[in-house]
């Protein structure tokens, strides 16, 4: 019996070293977001395929990448990144660049990728994965009145209370311009175009100070996901600006009472890259991967789990076609993702060039503009 | 000596030669011991902390990828734009990059000098495939409008030595200008100096916090009956093991301003329901939360030593007239010194390089030096700025150790 067991034991570790090393490694940021590329494109791939596919997790950033690359040892296939990480990652080489038409799978009506996705990519190397949004939510107990817009949001007088605000530049500047009565222009090109300028850079920082240092508003920095919808639900503010899937999942999955605001939302993706070089390149194995799961009903699948929009529109006419698509089966997803008509009246396109070009800068005058609260 | 009559051993060996041969048996056995720890200590530790050192002030690949243009840049003043000679070993030295598209490398390593680089740099390796012979000043400038500001040249120039301490100028809010004199940067991105004072001032006064609460605690701990001793100390110890994310959430819970605390002191009618005050997300929720966190690193140190102080010399003090403060700080104070100067080290040294507790609970006063470290690291990929920031900071941390040894004397120190 005992040496049933060992041999087992033994047998099961070859096993798992066998299919870890055949397994393509799917590098992605955790929790709820995982679990919903898991469950909607993950899993079936890996069915379909044949491939086995690992779920690591990471946050963010390509210093581990970097390091595995100098190492001379990279275990990643595909990694989950912002944009501004598909850009200095293309450049440093540390990611394959991909040909939408040839490298990724067609709509089903036989439209080529390049022509069924929202928008152009950042870099060579990134492909679209989800679209979500920076958006602000209140909560419905706490307030009065119900704010409308982003100049509500700025609004001390007409609704006072602690505000929640992401602790670094990214999103703040840009909301600030537009709560400053800045039109968004296309797709926030109005508002980039003004933060290039010093004074327009000034005034966006003057605008958080003014918040933050107001006796009827005041600041929290929040630094998760996790923390708006908490910030909001314990009390601690009265408005947060945060990821609308974390919104969502507050609101319909756990019926916290906050509701989500939609105007001057920033919307910012999150993208693909596969790893040159990395365990699975050579022998294709990692891009069939890649290709199953950013097919039109692999993005799909994930909606069903999490308010995030996929970045096809191919994968949009599927949920439409498959309402109530959301997990628990009776609430429409369409209406709650970023991209829907009725919550891109008026919406801001997050820059990458601008954050990949400033980031530095722009932080170090945040800080010190910090300091001084 | 030759006078001297000479010892023989058993086997017929001198005395001395044979006593050294022994000698050298046992040395070696000990390196063998040694050894494997050694080995670890050089990889997990010294041979990091070299390269980091190295890192920081290695600045070699820039001149490699462009040696014709530094080479021309030399000539050139710093006042008005080059002269063609440099914008064509430019061309000479990026086009082929952007053919072969090497050139990736240089446009985050340029960013790290002067914003906008990267940007710049990008749209010129696009448009560099299509310059003509002859004009490159034009074309360059055509091509993106940092060539037209000498401030990039400046910074191009800046980057040619191979070794280089600008990365440590930065982390103090300083830089080279166009004849290479230190000056201070722009006033609105000074922020390293400012994170290096809070991050002292903060490590500082946990320190304080932490001997304050400690001293009493440690007492009890030493004087106590085993029972009750043994009790204080798994509550010492309990939250010692808890992970520290788990410690820092709860403090959290508690601190906020709709939580217990609060409510408690709204409750006994201190303060009114609508003036809660805040306890977090300010410098109080860093100062509450980190002394706690770091509370096992003095207790555990005062302790040892405390215990191994006998109850006579108190008694024995007393007898001789002392009141009990002046027993107190004649004899059990200065005798508890080891276990203060051991116990503040290791607080201090620990709080200096904290930064998930502060970041999570001190709001916008809650960034340290050691966040800024983190975010090169993993955000920005300025590795090299990490490095001098962390070289920095190990230098600080050696210097405090260097006072104390001149002020209390390192082998006054004592962990248990």
């Amino acid at each position: 019996m005992k040496k049933l067991s060992k041999l087992l034991l033994a047998l099961s570790f070859v096993l798992s070293i066998t299919t870890s090393a055949f397994a393509v490694t799917v590098v992605s940021w955790g929790g709820a977001y995982t679990e919903s590329q898991k469950l909607g494109y993950g899993d079936p791939t890996a069915k379909k395929l044949g491939i086995p596919v690992n779920w690591v997790d990471y946050t963010g950033g390509l210093s581990e990448i970097k390091a595995q690359k100098e190492a001379g040892k990279i275990t990643w296939d595909i990694i989950d990144v912002y944009a501004k990480d598909t850009i200095i990652g293309c450049d440093e080489g540390i990611f394959a660049e991909i040909d939408f038409d040839k490298d990724l799978a067609p709509a089903p009506d036989g439209t080529p990728a390049s022509k069924d996705y929202f928008t152009s990519m950042p870099s060579k190397c990134a492909v679209g994965n989800i679209l979500y949004s920076w958006n602000f939510a209140y909560n419905t107990e706490n307030l009065k009145s119900a704010p409308k817009t982003m100049k509500d949001f700025f609004n001390t007088k007409k609704f006072p209370g602690k505000r929640a605000i992401y602790k670094g530049a990214m999103s703040n500047l840009e909301i600030a311009l537009a709560g400053d009565g800045v039109k968004a222009g296309k797709g926030g090109d109005a508002i980039y175009k003004m933060l290039e300028t010093e004074k327009g850079m000034q005034r966006a920082m003057d605008k958080i100070k003014a918040l933050c240092t107001d006796p009827n508003g005041g600041c929290v920095f929040w630094n998760a996901g996790a923390q708006p919808p908490e910030l909001l639900a314990n009390g601690e503010v009265v408005m947060a600006t945060g990821w609308n899937g974390r919104f969502f999942n507050a609101e319909v999955g756990e019926g916290s009472p906050i509701a989500q605001v939609w105007d001057a939302q920033i919307l910012d993706y999150e993208y693909f890259a596969l790893v040159k070089d990395g365990p699975n390149y050579a022998n294709g194995k990692a891009m069939a991967v890649l290709r199953e799961m950013t097919s039109t009903e692999g993005l799909a699948g994930s909606a069903k789990y999490i308010a995030y929009a996929p970045w096809r529109k191919s994968s949009i006419a599927v949920m439409q076609a498959g309402e109530p698509w959301y997990k628990d089966g009776k609430t429409n997803m369409v209406p709650q993702m970023p991209t829907a008509p009725q919550n891109t009246k008026n919406y801001i396109l997050m820059n990458p060039d601008f954050w990949a070009d400033n980031q530095d800068e722009i932080g170090e005058k945040w800080e010190a503009m910090k300091a001084g609260l | 000596m030759s006078t001297e009559k000479i010892i023989y051993s058993t086997d017929g060996l001198p005395l001395e030669v044979s006593l050294r041969k022994a000698e050298r048996k046992n040395k070696l056995k000990a390196a063998l011991l040694v050894g494997p720890l050694f080995v670890f200590i050089l990889i997990t530790y010294l041979f990091p902390i070299a390269d980091m050192l190295f890192r920081s002030v290695d600045d070699r690949m820039i001149t490699k990828l462009l040696p014709k243009t530094f080479i021309e840049l030399e000539k050139w003043d710093g006042k008005a734009l080059p002269e063609e000679n440099v914008y064509e070993a430019l061309y000479r030295d990026f086009y082929p990059l952007a053919i072969a598209k090497e050139s990736g490398k240089l446009f985050q390593r340029l960013n790290y000098e002067k914003s906008g680089f990267s940007s710049g740099l990008k749209r010129t390796n696009r448009k560099i495939k299509n310059f003509e012979e002859g004009n490159f000043k034009e074309q360059f400038i055509e091509a993106h409008k940092i060539w037209n500001n000498v401030e990039y040249w400046v910074a191009l120039k800046n980057t040619a030595p191979n070794f280089s301490y600008v990365k440590y100028l930065k982390g103090l809010d300083l830089k080279l200008n166009q004849d290479r004199e230190i000056i201070r940067v722009e006033e609105d991105r000074r922020i390293h100096i400012t994170l290096w004072l809070r991050t002292i001032k903060v490590a500082f006064w946990v320190t304080i916090f932490c001997f304050i609460l400690s001293y009493p605690i440690a007492h009890l701990l030493a004087t106590l009956p085993m029972k009750y001793s043994n009790l204080l100390m798994i509550c010492v110890l309990l939250p010692f093991w808890t992970s520290l994310l788990v410690r820092t959430s709860s403090w959290m819970v508690l601190l906020q301003q709709q939580g217990p605390i609060n409510d408690f002191i709204v409750m006994i009618g201190l303060v009114s329901d609508d003036s809660r005050p805040e306890l977090m997300y300010n410098v109080i929720g860093t100062f509450v939360a980190m002394t706690q966190i770091l509370l096992p690193f003095m207790v555990l140190p005062l302790y040892s030593v405390m215990k191994t102080i006998s109850p006579s010399l108190m008694r024995a003090g007393k007898s001789l007239g002392g009141t009990p403060f002046v027993a107190f700080r004649k004899i059990y104070f200065p005798l508890t010194i080891p276990g203060i100067g051991a116990g503040s080290l290791l607080v201090f040294i620990l709080a200096i390089g904290y930064y998930i507790t502060p970041a999570l609970v001190g709001g916008a006063s809650g960034s340290l030096i050691s966040n800024t470290i983190a975010y090169h690291m993993k955000s920005s990929l300025d590795w090299a700025f990490a490095s001098a920031l962390g070289a920095m900071l190990l230098t600080g941390v050696m210097v405090i150790y260097w006072l104390y040894n001149k002020i209390v004397g390192i082998d006054n120190i004592k962990l248990g």
